[in-house]
């Protein structure tokens, strides 16, 4: 009896194991017939509600889901999406956009003034989470709604009809459209997106879209469908039916899914998959618009001393650091990001101006010896603090080994866990620390904007009222050529003659994209990946 | 037996409770918000905090807690506004649950079978074989197991998906690799001990009564050679039922354990917590039941506990 149930489980066990291989030769449905892609994407985090805490899954949807009132191509110029057209003032300070009449919500709604209205006023309430409503700042009152001092009616937002949007700002910004692409100056559907916490924004029924693809499944911590939307005022130029974007936790799980099959595109992955993947199709590595860089704490001696600072950014050997930490990074001098255009000459930014410094380390003795620390010599044990990534712990090692043999300084190295390494950071509780800054619009102004004296990313304690007023006159400044020359002698300033932060690297992002897969596109202002008018074959 | 049980339930309670303050004191010390990540500005997170009580005294949202806690609420997720700690329990245990249980009865038939086998195989291969292979796949950790499964099977061969849990093809890999460990260390106690069992006088004088060596293994001797084991498949089942953080993130599978791995990174503190309330409360539970198995089991333990 026992034996014969012992065998019955047995049996039990490889039937299952049967099913379960057979069950192998499905899922890889016909691609052909159906214009579907898989990409991978990092795990799960944040909501899909332009008005709320948004992360990396925003981030994917909006690329493919939503459209902005207007964003800029490759090449500068104005891509009307949204609106069709707009108007600004002398000043730049009361900028008007005429929406395209036959835009359409997925369900068929007409697109409104009122609908972007929506999330703006919902993220000007702190209880959204939304991080990017430091954005809404520019708009007149804004800044007063958000610390409650001031009732939403003052907002200095205007829809005198349903195809007319008026922005009055505090006080001109000329990089005013850049900041469009930011979730809070995205639409959130009236007739639904009421509030962050009612789930609108995953359920299919209600998370409408105004753009070439919209929500068809939402399914926590696995993945979500997008499929045509078939409302959509441009749906000739979209070509795909269908883009699922499944979560991974592990960029190694993501290379492993790219290898079954089970993904076509994945993006963000580590460096090592270039040199698996070099010289095939599969490999795209596009520019990441970022910064890796260092932040000095100038309340910590002997930080406080330029010559200092100086002597550090001029020691540290960045062509040797970036060959160790990996193919996927470039040695950068700059804030800026290395990666990002100039509008106005379609050249990189950072090619407009001279490199800020020259590495030597000569020089960077002397200037030591000058501050009073020849060869090193009574220097103070300082602490660099770096997230425990992979990418930042070998860079620590790097730069530790650099200083030691440079300017025989020691420094101590504190990983953190990422999180602890954000407080740490905004707390200004450290020595020396790591930063990374993507930029969050096609602008300059992202970066140099950081280390304004009442910047709240300035961790660095930097005042240096010179700085905040050639950067404030290059946020009013009208003429491009001028305001450029602005930008660069803030840099220059920032970087190259008060070195307020070590530049380090850039970084490339490698992706790994089904050779089939053609007309992918790259967000300039991030340089994500973009599927809208993707085709496959 | 009815006051043995009141007084491990009453154990329990206050084990969970101990665990619960000691947690949410103890997610507060990290350092960092659930509103922060590198790109929110420190007015923001001030902002949002404030709006969600985070900067009223600890001891207050402590109390605060324990009274929701008390009356069955778990709270809202901070990283999924509108979505409660509970509906985010409800989705991802049945994923954890299907899995561990898999993987426990898989463990569970292949170790026995193993272990019989090494008991009382008369080849010397058999036994050494299973023994080496035994300690072998005892040594290897599960994150590592995951990984050469996934390469080997998944990447190289092709015979299995590498990640989510879609089809019954998913759950071969991932089953595997949480089931290695619990088959080699359940062969090994059901080995040694059924060897033990088959040199005892009661096995010699069914031997003499003419039984087979069959009826022998199976009605007398296993009886007495699975209390080990089920002392060690309590604990492991609890521990397969909460969910391996290492092997559901390897495997993309959306199950408690990679929750649980992410509520701590996004530090969302009622996840945090409810997971881990859920998660103590699986492990107290599935330990009581098998004290209580056991005494069931073993009249010797029974009297033992009836006498306290």
């Amino acid at each position: 009896m026992r034996r014969k149930r012992f065998t019955a489980l047995v049996l039990a066990a490889a039937v299952f194991c049967m099913t379960a291989m057979s069950g192998c030769a499905q899922g890889q449905g016909d691609k052909e017939a159906k214009k579907e892609i898989t990409v991978a994407i990092n795990s799960e985090t944040g909501t899909l509600d332009p008005a709320g805490s948004i992360a990396l899954t925003y981030l994917a949807y909006s690329v493919s889901a939503l459209d902005e009132l207007l964003t800029y191509d490759e090449n500068g110029e104005i891509e009307y999406r949204a609106a069709e057209s707009y108007e600004v003032n002398e000043d730049s300070a009361l900028w008007t956009f005429h929406l395209r009449e036959d835009a359409l919500w997925s369900d068929g709604t007409p697109v409104t003034a009122a609908d972007f209205l929506n999330t703006i006023r919902r993220a000007l309430d702190p209880a959204s989470g939304s991080g990017y409503a430091v954005y809404l700042f520019p708009i007149k009152n804004a800044e007063a709604i958000y610390n409650g001092e001031m009732s939403m009616d003052s907002l200095g937002v205007e829809t005198p009809d349903d195809h007319t949007l008026i922005f009055r700002l505090e006080e001109p910004c000329v990089y005013f459209l850049d900041l469009l692409r930011l979730p809070v100056y995205t639409p959130s559907c009236e007739k639904y997106a009421d509030s962050v916490d009612s789930g609108w924004d995953k359920n299919p029924q209600t998370s409408l879209s105004n753009g070439p693809f919209a929500l068809e499944e939402y399914v926590p911590d696995q993945y979500f469908v997008l499929k045509k939307n078939e409302a959509y005022w441009n749906k000739d130029a979209v070509k795909l039916d269908r883009i699922t974007y499944r979560f991974f936790d592990d960029t190694q799980a993501m290379a492993a899914a790219y290898e079954t099959g089970e993904v076509d595109v994945a993006t963000s992955l580590p460096s090592t998959v270039m040199e698996l993947y070099r010289g095939k199709d599969d490999l795209l590595v596009t520019d990441q618009i970022a910064t890796r860089y260092i932040y000095f704490n100038l309340n910590v001696k002997p930080f406080d001393d330029v010559r200092v600072r100086e002597a550090f950014n001029l020691a540290i050997d960045r062509e040797e650091l970036c060959r160790i930490v990996g193919a996927d990074t470039e040695p950068s001098y700059n804030l800026v990001a290395k990666y990002m255009t100039d509008k106005n000459t379609g050249e990189r930014f950072v090619d407009g101006a001279d490199q800020p410094f020259e590495e030597n380390v000569e020089r960077a003795r002397e200037l030591l010896a000058e501050a009073g620390y020849p060869n090193g010599e009574g220097f103070p044990a300082l602490t660099y603090k770096y997230p425990t990534l992979e990418m930042d712990s070998d860079t620590a090692q790097v730069i530790k080994e650099q200083l030691k043999k440079n300017l025989n300084i020691d420094i101590e190295l504190k990983a953190q866990e990422l999180q602890a390494n954000y407080s740490s950071r905004y707390a200004g509780d450290f020595d020396l620390c790591r930063m990374n800054w993507t930029a969050d619009f096609a602008d300059p102004y992202t970066y140099l904007s950081m280390l304004l004296s009442n910047s709240t990313y300035n961790c660095s304690g930097i005042q240096d009222a010179e700085y905040d007023a050639i950067v404030e006159a290059s946020g009013r400044e009208q003429d491009p050529g001028v305001r450029s020359d602005l930008l660069h002698q803030a840099e220059q300033r920032a970087v190259g003659e008060q070195f307020y932060i070590i530049p380090l690297y850039a970084m490339k992002s490698v992706n790994l994209v089904s050779p089939e897969i053609t007309g992918l596109r790259q967000v300039p202002a991030s340089g994500a990946l973009e599927y809208r008018y993707a085709d496959i074959g | 037996m009815p006051g043995y049980t009141f007084k491990r339930l009453a154990t329990g309670l206050v084990s969970l409770l101990v665990l619960v303050t000691v947690t949410f004191f103890l997610v507060r010390l990290i350092p960092g918000s659930p509103f922060q990540n590198g790109g929110v500005s420190g007015r923001v997170v001030e902002a949002v905090e404030e709006e969600y009580g985070l900067n009223e005294a600890l001891f207050d949202q402590y109390l605060t807690y324990m009274g929701n806690l008390v009356q069955g609420d778990l709270g809202v997720s901070y990283q999924e506004p509108g979505t409660t700690v509970a509906e985010i329990i409800g989705r991802t245990w049945p994923v954890t649950v299907s899995l561990g249980l898999i993987a426990l009865l898989v463990a569970v038939v292949l170790g026995t079978g193993l272990g019989i086998l090494r008991a009382v195989s008369k080849r010397r291969i058999v036994r050494e074989g299973i023994a080496a292979g035994g300690m072998l796949l005892a040594g290897i950790p599960n994150f590592a197991a995951a990984i050469l499964l996934l390469f080997v099977f998944s990447v190289k061969l092709g015979w299995f998906p590498s990640a989510g849990l879609l089809t019954p093809a998913h759950y071969v890999l991932p089953v595997l690799s949480l089931a290695l460990y619990p088959t080699a260390v359940i062969s090994r106690l059901m080995g040694n001990t059924l060897a033990v069992e088959m040199g005892k006088q009661y096995v010699l004088f069914a031997r003499a009564k003419g039984l087979g060596r069959g009826r022998i293994i199976f009605t007398h001797a296993l009886k007495n050679a699975w209390i080990p084991v089920l002392n060690y498949v309590g604990p492991a089942s609890a521990f397969l039922l909460t969910g391996s953080f290492v092997v559901e993130s390897i495997y993309t599978i959306p199950g408690l354990g990679r929750e649980f791995v992410s509520s701590i990174t996004n530090r969302d503190y009622t996840l945090i917590l409810g997971l881990t309330v859920f998660m103590g409360t699986v492990v107290i539970a599935v330990n009581l039941a098998t004290d209580l198995i056991c005494a069931w089991m073993d009249p010797g333990m029974r009297r033992s506990y009836s006498d306290k």
